[in-house]
């Protein structure tokens, strides 16, 4: 199951923003893109190598610039 | 002086609003009540009828607004800084809220049909099971009376169904999305299905056990 995937790469779940996350890797999932994509997708996403500098977030529609930055502040 | 969050001019927003929010609450129960009298007058002794009513509360409010983009979900439940613009608590159509709540589950469709004359510029939009049966009809719309800004909502819904919604909502709000999952659907669904059970059950022994009025002899009065 794909939240199994996310836990097992330890990823949490924020309650108030409904996204998977890990700070570790820096990565945030939208509940609605872990929920409309495939569990390979899911697999794909968590072990591609991102720059690890900031955050990268997997979102069905792309976050605006405003949105990232407050969710940024949220996640630390 | 740090700059004003969007969540701050939202609460700012909806304290403005509350002497509307519960106006419009007071309007609808009292109409609700007055609307449904006949009915609460006529219950059996086993039949019930209750009307509550609520003022949405603010942090909820806020809630419901960051879930929700031009009618879909938000994805990230985040305000977006850069549009201000797009959020207002007259979003909400159920700032002012009433339910009733009846029992057995016979009492709904009456219950609905005394308030629809009343409300019927209203819309209508019924809370439905995930196989898209109606439970509870629920409509929106505006008390002229006292407010055109604020909307208020009421529904009408089986009690026992009411009162687990109640537990269920206090409980699971937060994980709403969450509590979409397979396995809560079916927990849902189950409890559902026991509920409504159960009211057929109580329906069909009245209905077994209670002597027909045309087998009742008549009584004639006394001659004096």
């Amino acid at each position: 199951m794909k939240r199994d995937i996310l836990k097992e790469a330890e990823y949490w779940y924020n309650f108030d923003r409904d996204i998977f996350y890990n700070r570790k890797a820096k990565k945030a999932f939208s509940l609605e893109f872990v929920d409309d994509n495939p569990e390979k997708e899911i697999r794909q996403r968590i072990e591609e190598n991102t720059n690890g500098n900031g955050w990268t977030f997997y979102f069905n529609s792309p976050p605006s610039e405003g949105v990232k930055r407050e969710l940024e502040r949220v996640l630390g | 002086m740090p700059e004003r969050t969007i969540e701050d001019k939202l609460r700012e927003e909806y304290f403005e609003l509350l002497p509307n929010i519960r106006r419009v609450m007071w309007q609808l129960e009292a109409e609700i009540r007055y609307y449904t009298l006949p009915i609460l007058h006529s219950l059996k002794s086993y039949e019930q009828l209750v009307v509550k009513s609520r003022v949405k509360d603010c942090e909820s409010a806020l809630t419901t607004l960051s879930r929700n983009k031009m009618g879909k979900e938000n994805e990230g439940r985040t305000f977006d800084p850069e549009r201000p613009g797009e959020y207002s608590m007259l979003n909400l159509p159920d700032l002012a809220g009433v339910r009733v709540l009846v029992f057995p589950n016979s009492k709904l469709i009456e219950v609905d049909n005394a308030l629809r004359d009343r409300f019927r510029s209203w819309t209508q939009k019924p809370v439905k099971n995930h196989r898209g049966e109606v439970l509870a009809p629920k409509y929106y719309g505006y008390c002229d009376e006292v407010s055109s800004s604020v909307r208020g909502e009421y529904q009408i819904v089986p009690m026992l169904l009411g009162l687990f919604w109640e537990v269920e909502h206090s409980a699971m709000y937060k994980y709403k999305k969450l509590a979409r999952s397979k396995r809560m659907r079916k927990h849902r669904a189950d409890v559902e299905l026991a509920l409504s059970r159960f009211e057929e059950g109580v329906e069909s022994f009245v209905r077994d056990y209670t002597e027909p009025s045309s087998a009742i002899p008549k009584q004639t009065p006394k001659s004096e």
